[in-house]
């Protein structure tokens, strides 16, 4: 199961003229196969940059991608043909029916398995005969998923997929990856602004945050290692806390508030001898760990 | 198949979803409305009624086999094992006490007396120890 299906290093990106703030400030990232990673991080954090330059799709100022071990600047035919990828935004011709939008997409294919996405199909409740211009934006975004599914990749790489979706169809397309991550020889890479989006289906976090990865690891290990340590002491604490594992350290006189991975009772123990402090530990959700890694 | 169990999840908690569906199928086999020998449902349709990641569905129910809660029934699923008892009696205290000990703990910071702690525990003990009704 660890078999390494993309792969990032030092990955660099910088638009326009010399000076300009880069995107991306050397990113590295690995993926194996039958994860689902979601990929997290605030508007303008450059999570579409990220995906694109990891499929080939834009060209890198510095460092490597590889898909399936291959550079991904040079991707060949087969190794294409085993990727799917949903953009932020699609374009189809409205006036074909999505009957007719399948068969198009299918024809570029050699091995296009219709059985599964009129399976599929049926299942999204997405009507064959409907024109593409009447179709809503999440009717859009599934059939958007249909196209990138029809050949059955290996990886299945989603651009803020359900950006333009209400509540309602938001959990009824996350219950379609799902479906494709029933399929435990898939990989999914999901990008999103929201946590909710990734509580039910992802395996895997990566946080981006200032062109850089913040965080990246198993969202359960997130969930059990990641706490919020509520510091109370009488006498001032320093203002940049010496332990390894930090996130986010907040400050006001005697009270600190401390977010770190890897919180053990003995780190307790020992910060509240040395401070002389009464510490608190608190859980965090997804959400409250993504806002707190925002501070300061 | 046993379609009486179903599992709830709360995907926004501090708690990793895996571990809710541990402790859901712990909390069934100890109140007795899961017995030994019932079939759990399976990964795929856990995760597809949940809408949750099958993967986190089969790590809860591999751990439940590790910790020896089930079973797994080559061509049938995940069965509930008959009641066994692990380790020796010494090794089974100590687990006990530990266990007592962090409610001990906890009970203490919420400023409980050591009858009120008894009181609550002793209906909890006793709803156990009936014979397993169902429905």
């Amino acid at each position: 199961m660890s078999e390494v299906i993309l792969e990032l290093r030092g990955v660099h990106k910088s638009f326009g003229r010399a000076g300009a703030k880069p995107v991306l400030t050397g990113v590295d990232l690995a993926i194996s196969r039958g994860r689902v990673l979601g990929l997290l991080g605030k508007n303008g954090a450059g999570k579409t940059t990220l995906l694109k330059c990891a499929l080939g799709l834009m060209r890198m100022s510095a460092g490597t991608a590889t898909i399936f071990g291959e550079d991904s600047w040079n991707l060949s035919a087969e190794a294409k043909a085993r990727i799917g990828y949903v953009p932020q935004k699609l374009e189809f011709q409205g006036w074909l029916k999505v009957r007719q939008t399948l068969a198009y997409f299918g024809s570029f294919y050699p091995r296009w398995n219709g059985v599964l996405v009129e399976l599929l199909r049926e299942r999204w409740e997405l009507d064959a005969e409907a024109r593409v211009g009447t179709l809503s934006a999440g009717q859009v975004q599934k059939l958007g998923l249909l196209v990138a599914m029809g050949h059955e990749p290996e990886l299945l790489v989603l651009d803020e997929p359900a950006a333009s979706l209400d509540p309602e169809a938001r959990r009824a397309f996350l219950a379609a990856v799902v479906d494709i991550a029933a399929d435990w020889r898939r990989t999914v890479i999901l990008s999103t602004h929201l946590t909710s989006d990734l509580e039910r289906v992802a395996t895997d976090i990566v946080i981006l945050k200032n062109g850089t990865v913040f965080y990246d690891g198993a969202m359960d290990d997130l969930k059990e290692s990641v706490r919020s340590l509520v510091v109370t002491s009488d006498r001032a604490l320093p203002s940049r806390a010496d332990i390894p594992g930090v996130l986010a350290y907040e400050i006001m006189g005697n009270h600190a508030v401390i977010t770190l991975a890897g919180v053990t009772p003995s780190l307790v123990d020992e910060l509240e001898r040395t401070y002389k402090a009464d510490v608190e530990v608190r859980d965090l959700t997804l959400e409250d760990i993504f806002v707190e890694m925002h501070r300061g | 198949m046993d379609s009486r169990f179903r599992f709830h999840v709360f995907p926004s908690t501090g708690t990793p979803i895996y571990r809710q569906l541990m402790e859901q199928v712990k909390f069934q086999v100890a109140s007795g409305r899961l017995a030994a020998g019932d079939i759990l449902p399976s990964v795929r349709d856990t995760a597809q009624d949940l809408e949750i990641n099958p993967m986190t569905v089969s790590k809860a129910y591999s751990l439940l086999e590790r910790e020896g809660v089930l079973t797994r029934d080559r061509g049938m699923g995940m069965r509930v094992s008959a009641r066994t008892v692990r380790g020796n009696v010494r090794e089974r205290k100590d687990e006990l006490k530990a266990l007592l000990r962090d409610v001990v703990v906890k009970a203490h910071q919420l400023g409980f007396m050591a009858n009120e702690v008894i009181e609550q525990l002793r209906p909890m003990l006793e709803e156990m120890e009936k014979p397993n009704v169902r429905g």
